[in-house]
């Protein structure tokens, strides 16, 4: 039967109705452990669209995402066992209702929180425009979303690029509980798209088959290569915003109950019936049916295991199998090449190796990057894989990281670190946890590249470190290189893994010049270098530090004091290793960090050391840091909050003279 | 209402003691007033009272018995017919402190203030790094016998190896690693924590006991005369025989040979005896290894090797170390008696004085013209108290005026 015709929307509506009711009772019994937002009365949405999809295209969903997860395919065995947090669920007890993932059929997650899923549809556009595929996209969202920036950053990265995707705004009138009326300049949705140049629509979204003609034709559109559809499907969801909610503080019993009156799945019925396309009975059995089969996925479910405590951590990064083996050392004599050239030749070589890469960034074009990062290879690779952006840091972030899902391999060159902030939720909530949330099964191999570091008086907007606010969350790796081999060899490693890295890069060293072996070294990541060898004290330290400490190390060698500097070269993972066994041979640690000392990494240093080196020292554990300041812009004022190399020296005296 | 059992605290300044077991059974009634445990203060061992009438049920995590355990731990209840043990057990309710104003624990009190009623205080007066602690245990060095350095006022492992300068590389050193701990008692730390008071070193006391050295004397001779006819019997020296002797008492007390670790005891499972030697670049002091097992032929011909090289400057260093008791002997010089020094990390020396013919009144009235000599003992008093001390120089005594020695065989006459 064509997945298209009335009769199998129906079928199709009338399990999803189904699995939310016994969900329902099951949250009632206690078997769903968390939040359970069902999905009745917008069934006809999730089925007039999700009839357009081929498994290879691309669902992006929200917190009420049942409908969407069932009508894409997912056995309902999968998804009943997510929510009784089940070894059988859909995300193996990782996710629940708010994180059902199942890839190989397209399914690529629901979502807790609802803009980003607009900006992963783009993504995934994006990369099946980038692989020469006739997929698309689709994001499915409520009202409450389209006042988010995403909605907005995601809509005009569409169309600017006309990528095919399709956005399903499920207009139910609440936002959790906010009406939307309330809270809405203008109360169409679909007024919002044409601000964009997006065809939209607005249709009924308890028609079934309007709907399925909507999405018929923006599906075909988007195949087409003519972009993106924005489609308004006014609906009401009829149960409350999550089970066991109270929901008549802030809509009425009456209200509820001409919209159920407006039930989708009566509707379609009466119309098969009017048009004989199937008998009552026909359908009484298809609805028996239903119910049969919900009640089996619920069964198989209680009988699912628990997965087991001992698997809580697997997930968090891809196998270690896609970490390089250990550098093999250089067979030719070494050239020399500033830090930007290095990292040049890392990507350049890459983008050639791998159509997969390609590069995000304000800039990043035919000018080539605000610091040379993509020189030249516009020229080669065209604007598809060297694309410039809109100034949406948020967006772009979460274009790039839709992309990975669909298989690509983002490089976001975001220039200054400081922009990115803009785009933490996207890389903390959705880069670093997608591949735990769908239990290993999407590779998020998002590169994100750009500046630290203070100097040249660029003033706070340009200059922050922010690599230990990275660090703390699992999900990320991140790289602090301080010279050019070590930049290169990590840009290549980055280049080739699965994980998402912040690649960050000290303004102050871009242009320096050191070594860099011949052949394609790569440096793993958790490996610290030894940058000097020394026996009375331990300093370690990164980036512009490296340098300032190695001045500092020539000054005191002269007084006869003896000093190893260590450098991480990433601070996650963070080699401990190496800094414990210069500790135990030196007796004395100082970090020098120019990021602010407060939960910094110098903080996490320190305790490792006296965790597992405790006996190993000889006097306290010191840290010079950068002052806890915004950063001024007066050069007398910028210099006085970063350590230098004399200030470096007095704390290694002062801590060998302990 | 359940009646809470705490360890009680027996004296002022008792912080914690150690819980010797119940005397009444789990469950068992008991009356007010009836002993219903002991407990091992830093004074004394004492049985307490029930303070209340009723059924034992000690707490679920009661102290096993011989456990040092906070005052004010509860160690369980009485309880009324009827009535539930409480829960949680610990901590129980406090239990007014030693010194009510001890708010300011920390702040230094000048020694020159420091009365006998002043709080105790800590053991070391200068805090280490955990680098310097461990060097410390390593080498058998007393962290209180050490200074800083630095400029933190915190002894730094440098500090550590400053005071114990030889590498070692000798093999037979490695006997120093090998101790047996035992913790401190309670009433031994009140002891040592007063003694060290404003002394945070060894505190020396000696002892000076004379004896008759008659035997020993002709002892002596004898293994002369043979050595005499027998080139390859070379005589032991007096002091030989004496560090032989020392070694048998030592056996028989060994806290003689107990090394102060701060918060315990450190005895080492092999007794080596340092001797001093006089050597025209002063004293030096090599050790005679593992002295109880070791006969006393062997024994001297360790030591002559080694004061030989002591006097030639060829000592090495790893030939002195290892020691946990010193003999010096000053007799030859004509010295009766003295004080000698503690060697730290070892607690005890014996100074071994001249052998005087002297007028020894006898039980008859007469006089008995007698060789005697006065035995030195200076000690560690945080370690051991007077009394061991004093007996350990009876045991010596009586083993230098009844060596347990075979003399040699006369030498015959064709």
């Amino acid at each position: 039967m064509d997945k298209r015709s009335p009769l199998a929307l129906y079928r199709s509506m009338l399990l999803i109705r189904a699995v939310e009711e016994r969900l329902a009772l099951s949250h009632q019994q206690g078997l769903v452990h968390g939040a359970c937002h069902t999905y009745v009365g917008q069934e006809s949405v999730a089925a007039g669209v999700c009839a357009q999809l081929a498994d290879a295209d691309a669902v992006f969903s929200t917190h009420r995402g049942h409908g969407h997860a069932l009508a894409k395919g997912m056995q309902p065995l999968r998804l009943v066992a997510e929510l009784y947090g089940r070894e059988a669920g859909c995300s193996g007890g990782r996710g629940g209702s708010m994180h059902l993932f199942e890839p190989a059929i397209g399914m690529m997650g629901t979502s807790g929180i609802v803009g980003p899923c607009i900006l992963q549809a783009v993504g995934a556009a994006y990369a099946f425009r980038l692989a020469r595929l006739p997929h698309v996209g689709v994001a499915f969202f409520g009202d409450g979303a389209v006042n988010n920036g995403a909605f907005h950053e995601g809509l005009n990265m569409a169309a600017i690029w006309k990528l095919p995707v399709l956005f399903v705004c499920e207009n139910n009138q609440f936002a959790t509980e906010v009406p939307f009326a309330s809270v809405a300049g203008n109360p169409s949705v679909a007024a919002r798209g044409a601000a964009y140049r997006i065809p939209s629509f607005e249709i009924d979204g308890n028609d079934a088959l309007a709907v399925e003609q909507a999405a018929r034709e923006a599906v075909e559109a988007a195949r087409l290569g003519n972009g993106p559809t924005l489609l308004e499907c006014r609906t009401y969801r009829t149960r409350p915003h999550a089970e066991g909610m109270g929901d008549f503080t802030y809509r009425t019993r009456e209200e509820v109950e001409r919209w159920k009156a407006l039930c989708p799945i009566a509707r379609l019925r009466q119309h098969l019936l009017d048009l004989g396309m199937a008998t009552g009975p026909d359908l009484d059995a298809m609805a028996a049916m239903a119910a049969a089969e919900a009640e089996a996925a619920h069964v198989a479910a209680v009988a699912s295991p628990f997965p087991l405590a001992s698997s809580a951590l697997a997930h968090v990064l891809a196998p270690a199998s896609a970490t390089p083996p250990e550098p093999q050392p250089p067979t030719r004599p070494a050239r020399t090449l500033s830090f930007m050239k290095a990292t040049h030749e890392a990507l350049a070589e890459a983008m050639a190796r791998d159509p997969r890469i390609f590069v995000l960034g304000e800039g990043i074009g035919q000018r080539g990057g605000n610091f040379a990062t993509t020189s030249g290879l516009h020229a080669i690779h065209g604007p598809e894989r060297l694309r410039d952006t809109p100034i949406c840091e948020r967006g772009f972030v979460g274009l790039a990281c839709g992309a990975a899902m669909a298989g690509a391999r983002p490089v976001v060159d975001f220039m200054f670190a400081d922009f990115l902030l803009d785009a933490v939720g996207e890389i903390l909530n959705q880069v670093a946890k997608m591949h735990y949330m769908s239990s290993g099964r999407l590779r998020m191999p998002v590169l994100l590249r750009g500046c630290i570091g203070i100097g040249h008086s660029a003033a706070t907007h340009h200059s922050g470190s922010y690599y230990s606010m990275y660090a703390h969350f699992p999900g990320l790796r991140v790289a602090v290189p301080s010279s050019p081999a070590d930049a290169m060899g990590l840009l290549r490693t980055a280049l080739a893994g699965d994980d998402p890295v912040l690649f960050l890069e000290h303004r102050e060293l871009l242009n320096i010049k050191g070594p860099v072996p011949e052949g394609s070294h790569a440096l793993p990541f958790g490996k610290a270098a030894v940058v000097r060898e020394g026996s009375h004290v331990t300093v370690v330290a990164l980036a512009l530090m490296v340098h300032r400490a190695l001045h500092a190390c020539s000054v005191l060698a002269e007084e006869g004091i003896s000093v190893e500097l260590i450098d991480p070269r990433t601070v996650a993972p963070l080699d401990l290793q190496t800094i414990l066994a210069s500790v135990a041979k030196t007796g004395r640690l100082l970090v020098v960090d120019e990021d602010f000392a407060h939960c910094g990494i110098g903080a996490e240093i320190a305790a490792g050391v006296a965790n597992a080196g405790f006996d190993d020292l000889d006097a306290p554990i010191r840290r010079l840091n950068g002052a806890a300041s915004p950063t001024p812009y007066s050069p007398t004022l910028e210099s006085a909050l970063v350590p230098d190399a004399d200030a470096i020296a007095r704390a290694i005296r002062d801590l060998c003279a302990e | 209402m359940p009646s809470e059992i705490q360890l009680p605290r027996l004296g002022w300044s008792m912080e914690e003691g150690r819980f010797l077991g119940w005397l009444v059974r789990p469950g068992e009634r008991v009356a007010a007033g009836q002993p219903l445990f002991t407990v091992e203060g830093d004074k004394a061992t004492q049985d307490v009272e029930a303070s209340a009438s009723g059924r034992l049920v000690p707490a679920p995590d009661a102290p096993a018995e011989g456990e040092t355990v906070a005052v004010g731990r509860v160690l369980g209840w009485l309880l009324a017919d009827g009535e539930a043990a409480p829960t949680p057990a610990n901590p129980g309710t406090p239990i007014a402190p030693a010194e009510p104003a001890r708010a300011d624990a920390t702040a230094p009190v000048p020694p020159s203030l420091a009365s006998p009623a002043a709080p105790i205080s800590p053991v070391h007066a200068f805090p280490a790094s955990p680098r310097a602690r461990r060097a410390a245990r390593a080498r058998g060095v007393d962290l209180a016998s050490l200074s800083p350095s630095g400029t933190a006022g915190r002894i730094r492992e440098r500090d550590v190896l400053a005071a114990t300068p030889a590498p070692r590389a000798h093999p037979q050193s490695r006997a120093r690693t090998d101790w047996r701990e035992e913790p401190l008692s309670p009433a031994r730390r009140t002891i040592a924590a007063r003694l060290s008071h404003g002394h945070p070193r060894p505190v020396p006391v000696t002892l000076n006991l004379r004896c008759d050295a008659s035997r020993l004397v002709a002892l002596r001779m004898a293994f002369k005369v043979r050595a005499a006819t027998d080139p390859a019997e070379p005589a032991p020296t007096l002091n030989d025989i004496l560090v032989h002797l020392v070694g048998i008492a030592l056996g028989q007390h060994p806290v003689l040979t107990a090394s102060w670790a701060g918060d315990h005891l450190r005895f080492p499972r092999v007794i080596h005896v340092g001797f001093a030697v006089d050597t025209p670049d002063g004293l030096r002091v090599p050790v005679l290894r593992d002295v109880c097992n070791t006969p006393l032929k062997e024994l001297a011909a360790q030591a002559r090797a080694m004061a030989g090289a002591a006097r030639s400057g060829r000592l090495a260093p790893a030939d002195t170390e290892g020691a946990c008791f010193t003999v010096t002997n000053l007799g030859a010089l004509g010295i009766e008696s003295f004080t000698p020094v503690v060697n730290p990390p070892e607690s005890a020396i014996l100074g071994v004085g001249a052998v005087v013919r002297e007028a020894v009144p006898l039980e008859d009235g007469g006089f008995a013209a007698l060789d005697r000599m006065t035995l030195s003992l200076t000690f560690d008093h945080r370690v051991l108290d007077g009394a061991p001390a004093a007996r350990f120089l009876q045991s010596l005594r009586s083993l230098i005026e009844h060596p347990p020695v075979q003399p040699p065989p006369s030498p015959s006459h064709p």
